[in-house]
Formats: structure tokens, C-alpha cells, sequence
């Protein structure tokens, strides 16, 4: 569903971030994505929601190239991915339903389609019960559930998670993770950008792993080449 | 249909929030608002004065020809005037003439002098000394050079004439001055106003660039990013607006009193000065704060 041709990416300040990536996610997939502090983790995700574009190569998603997609249609793209990141970026002063339903309220969704949609998305990360607190009176944990429900109300095939567990304790985070296999397993395809060894070592799932901007390795396995 | 009634509602509860939520910069921008639309609205009255002023010292203005004055010939010379009078009357441009005798040029002058209380020493001449003249009224009062012209061909009825009309047109010429002057100060004041209503709506926006952040990644079109904000500059003009109104309703009387002891006139009938204000103000609020908003909010979605 996602593939990156010989994608390169230089910021206007000269520094070059991506170079000839090639990568192919299928349809349902869980693929981690390493690599240390500065190896283009983060460029790579910005290249996937158009927040970025290459300055090579193509991103195509769909089967529809990212950069001739108009600015305009750009918002309905980004409908289809849920992205998920390390500081939740969660609204203080809306409570965890209000948070949720923002997604739907500021993309025009009829009022009768937001409450049964957030519901649905609350429940599948088991945040019923605290839908009308504040995000500040919850745990890490719970509040990055917040955001992950929010990155599923609008029913993604995409979730791409930038360090969802960088802010959270080791038990926790593996709440979290359990949260997205759970998650793929309904379908959805999962990218997850990583520092945390432990778990992707552990899960043995695909793991692509980025050095200086490009792939290094592409292969089921652990946080570290195991040869 | 039922979507953009959605979206309508949405950016104008939203634009309220905003407004409640950054009380403060609500606060700041609207007093900014305000005190730009009480000086546009204060120039603009004076403006108007101005060309009330004008309006009413032209009507009163005639073209004067003072007539030769030889002792003896009185009664030739009121012939000859009265001769005169009817071709100036013949002028399209002539409304009206109107003979006025050494008598009633007298009488006149003493009047005047009787209302201003001074001593009236004519009563001490062995003679009258004023001379008699003709008034003449004109269509358009811009409109002077012919009868100007025959009036002073006319050299042995008349003396002298009295070019009023070139005393209105620089009368008009410093109220054009003013009037460009006080034209270019507004333009100026109002570029700074609208320089604080974008700084101040951009600290909102900045306010809530998270939130800002987070529309955009959840897939919120620009339209849904930016009407919110330009409600919320349009309610500050409407803010703004209001409150300029309602001064300048309660400084309505005293300003009233003081444009008529400034200007000797009343300028224009009140009904029609107060809804160009109403409208000058309105508009400018909206228009400003509208504007404003625009600004701030391209910057950031602008990408």
C-alpha cells in the first residue's frame, strides 16, 4: 500500500536527510523503523503525511504520487492515516471524548456520525470509562491511548506511530505496543518509528533500520543486526 | 447545503471561544479598534463640518459690483444700473440680481453695527458714502467668470467688483489641503492599527498553534483552520465598532454644540451625517479585523 522509490530528501539549509530510499509496506503489515538520533526517521514519516516533500524519487501511497497530489486534497489524505506521536499532542482543556471528536469535528463530520465513531474508537483502547476526564489527570499511558484513539476515529489503514512509547515507562510501553498489534491485527497497517530495543528485539517483526539517511537493513529480526 | 451550515457554525462557535479564551488580547485588540474608529469617526465629523462650512459661506456668495457714486447723479446712474441688471439677469448662469441703493446700503451697514453694539457715527457724515450696488446670485456659484466679465466692461456704471467667489475658492483650497492631509494621517493610522490587530490576532493564533497542529494532522481543511480566527477579528470589529458608537452617541449633544459654535452652521441634517458614521465605523471595524485575521492566519498554513 506504500512504496518509496529512490526517495532523497535535502532541506533548503543544504542538510541532507534521505538518501535513495527504497521501501515497500504491504497492506496489514507492522514494521518498526530504527535507527539512531538523526538518521531521517522522523523526514521519512513527514514524506508519508505530505508534510514534506522529496527532492527525489517518489512516495506513493495507494498508488497515487504524494507530490502530485494538489495541496488542496492534502487534507483528505491525511484522513487516511492515523499518526500517533511521543508527546501525545493532546488538547489541555478538552477532556478525552472532546479530544477524540476533534478529529471528526474539524473535518466536517455530521454531528449524528461523532459520538458512535468516538465510542468505537474509545472503546477499542479501553478508555470508556475516563471519556470525560481531562488529559491532565490521566497516566502516560492513558493519555497516549487518547491519541491513538484519536488517530483511529477516522478509520486509518495507515497508523504511523512516531516513538508512541520515547515519553513512557518500560510497562507501560508495552501496554502501548499491545494497543497497535492489536490494532493491526483489525487490518491496519502499522509503522512504528523506535528507540526501544527491548521491545522490537522481543516482538521479531520487520525491521528497517535507517543510518545517515539511508536503509541499512530491511528484515525480520531484533533492534540490532544480529550476524 | 447542511455541510456548510455545519462548517458555519462550527468556525462561529469556535471564533467565540477564541474570544473568551484570550480575554486579554481580546481586550488589547479591541481597545486598539476602538480608538482608531473614534479618530476616524472624529475626522470624518470634522471633515464634514468642514464641507458644511464651505457649502454655506458659497451659497451666501454673490459677485458685488459697487457702483460709481458721483454726487448729483444719482438718478442717471440708477437708470443705467437698472439697465445693467436686467442683461446680467439675461446670463444663464445669473439666478438672480438684486439693485441695492446708497439707502439701503446705509441702512445695512447701520443695522450691522446696531447688532454688534458698536456707536453708529454715520449720523456725524455730511453724506452717504457707500455706494450703491448689485448683487448677483448664481446657478452654480463656481461659476463667475461672465458676469465678472461684463460687469467690468461696463466701466461707467461700475466701479469696482467684488470677487468673493475668489476668497471661496481658497477658503476651499486649505479645506482641500486639510481635507488630503487629514486623509493621508488616517491611511497612515490606520496601517498601524491593522500592524496591532495582526500582531494581536497572531498571538492567539500562536496561542493555539498546537491546536493549529493538530487540525492539520487529523486532516482539517484550511478553510476549518482559518474561519474560526477571521470570526473572531470580525466579532473584535463588531466589539470595537459597538463601543465607538455608543461614545460617540453619548458625545453626540456636546460634539453637536461645539461643531455649531465652531462652524457657524449646522453641518448637513443630523440624520444623514449619523448613518454614514454608523456605516464608516461598522465597516471599517469589520473590514479591519477581518483583514487582520486573514493575515495572521496565511502564515501558517501557508506550506
Amino acid at each position: 500500500m506504500l512504496e518509496l522509490r529512490g526517495v532523497g530528501k535535502v532541506y533548503p539549509n543544504g542538510k541532507a536527510a534521505l538518501h535513495d530510499v527504497d521501501l515497500t509496506l504491504g497492506e496489514g503489515e507492522f514494521v518498526f523503523l530504527v535507527g539512531p538520533s538523526g538518521a531521517g526517521k522522523s523526514t521519512l514519516l513527514k514524506l508519508l503525511i505530505r508534510d514534506e516533500l522529496p527532492t527525489s524519487g517518489d512516495v506513493i501511497l495507494d498508488g497515487r504520487d504524494l507530490a502530485r497530489v494538489p495541496r488542496r486534497k492534502v487534507p483528505e489524505l491525511r484522513r487516511t492515516i492515523g499518526i500517533v506521536f511521543q508527546d501525545f499532542k493532546l488538547l489541555p482543556t478538552r477532556s478525552v471524548r472532546e479530544n477524540v471528536a476533534f478529529a471528526l469535528e474539524v473535518t466536517g463530520t455530521p454531528r449524528g456520525r461523532i459520538r458512535p465513531a468516538v465510542d468505537r474508537a474509545l472503546a477499542v483502547v479501553g478508555l470508556g470509562g475516563q471519556a470525560d476526564q481531562l488529559p491532565t489527570t490521566l497516566s502516560g499511558g492513558e493519555q497516549q491511548r487518547t491519541a491513538i484513539a484519536r488517530a483511529l476515529v477516522h478509520e486509518p489503514r495507515l497508523i504511523i506511530a512516531d516513538e508512541p512509547t520515547g515519553n513512557l515507562d518500560p510497562l507501560i510501553s508495552w501496554e502501548i505496543i499491545q494497543l497497535l498489534l492489536r490494532i493491526n491485527e483489525l487490518g491496519v497497517t502499522v509503522l512504528m518509528a523506535t528507540h526501544n530495543a527491548g521491545v522490537v528485539t522481543a516482538l521479531r517483526r520487520r525491521v528497517v533500520a535507517l543510518e545517515e539517511g539511508r536503509v541499512v537493513r530491511d528484515e525480520v529480526g531484533g533492534y540490532h543486526r544480529e550476524d | 447545503m447542511l455541510g456548510f451550515f455545519r462548517f458555519v457554525t462550527f468556525s462561529v462557535t469556535r471564533g467565540l471561544q477564541g474570544l473568551r479564551r484570550n480575554g486579554l488580547m481580546t481586550l488589547a485588540a479591541t481597545s486598539t479598534m476602538l480608538l482608531m474608529l473614534l479618530l476616524l469617526a472624529g475626522f470624518w465629523l470634522v471633515q464634514a463640518g468642514l464641507a458644511a462650512g464651505v457649502q454655506y459661506v458659497e451659497q451666501k456668495v454673490e459677485v458685488v459690483a459697487d457702483l460709481h457714486d458721483v454726487p448729483g447723479a444719482e438718478g442717471a446712474l440708477t437708470v443705467q444700473a437698472v439697465a445693467l441688471a436686467s442683461d446680467v439677469a439675461a446670463l444663464p448662469s445669473v439666478r438672480s440680481v438684486t439693485f441695492v441703493s446708497k439707502d439701503e446700503a446705509l441702512s445695512a451697514f447701520r443695522d450691522r453695527l446696531r447688532q454688534r453694539g458698536q456707536v453708529d457715527l454715520t449720523g456725524y457724515l455730511d453724506r452717504n458714502p457707500l455706494p450703491a450696488s448689485l448683487e448677483v446670485k448664481l446657478v452654480d456659484p463656481r461659476d463667475y467668470q461672465d458676469v465678472v466679465q461684463l460687469l467690468q466692461n461696463r466701466t461707467h456704471v461700475v466701479d469696482d467688483v467684488v470677487e468673493v467667489q475668489k476668497l471661496v475658492q481658497q477658503l476651499t483650497t486649505v479645506t482641500g489641503v486639510l481635507r488630503t492631509g487629514g486623509f493621508v494621517l488616517l491611511v497612515l493610522v490606520g496601517f498601524v492599527v491593522l500592524f496591532i490587530i495582526v500582531n494581536t490576532i497572531r498571538l492567539a493564533v500562536v496561542a493555539r498553534r498546537e491546536e493549529i497542529e493538530v487540525m492539520r494532522l487529523v486532516g482539517a481543511s484550511d478553510a476549518f483552520i482559518r474561519w474560526p480566527f477571521i470570526f473572531e477579528g470580525a466579532f473584535v470589529g463588531l466589539l470595537g465598532a459597538g463601543a465607538a458608537l455608543a461614545i460617540l452617541a453619548v458625545a453626540s449633544g456636546p460634539m453637536t454644540d461645539f461643531m455649531y459654535g465652531f462652524f457657524r452652521v449646522l453641518p448637513l441634517e443630523l440624520g444623514s451625517l449619523q448613518r454614514d458614521v454608523i456605516v464608516l465605523v461598522l465597516g471599517t471595524g469589520l473590514g479591519v479585523g477581518i483583514l487582520g485575521s486573514w493575515l495572521s492566519v496565511r502564515s501558517y498554513l501557508a506550506k
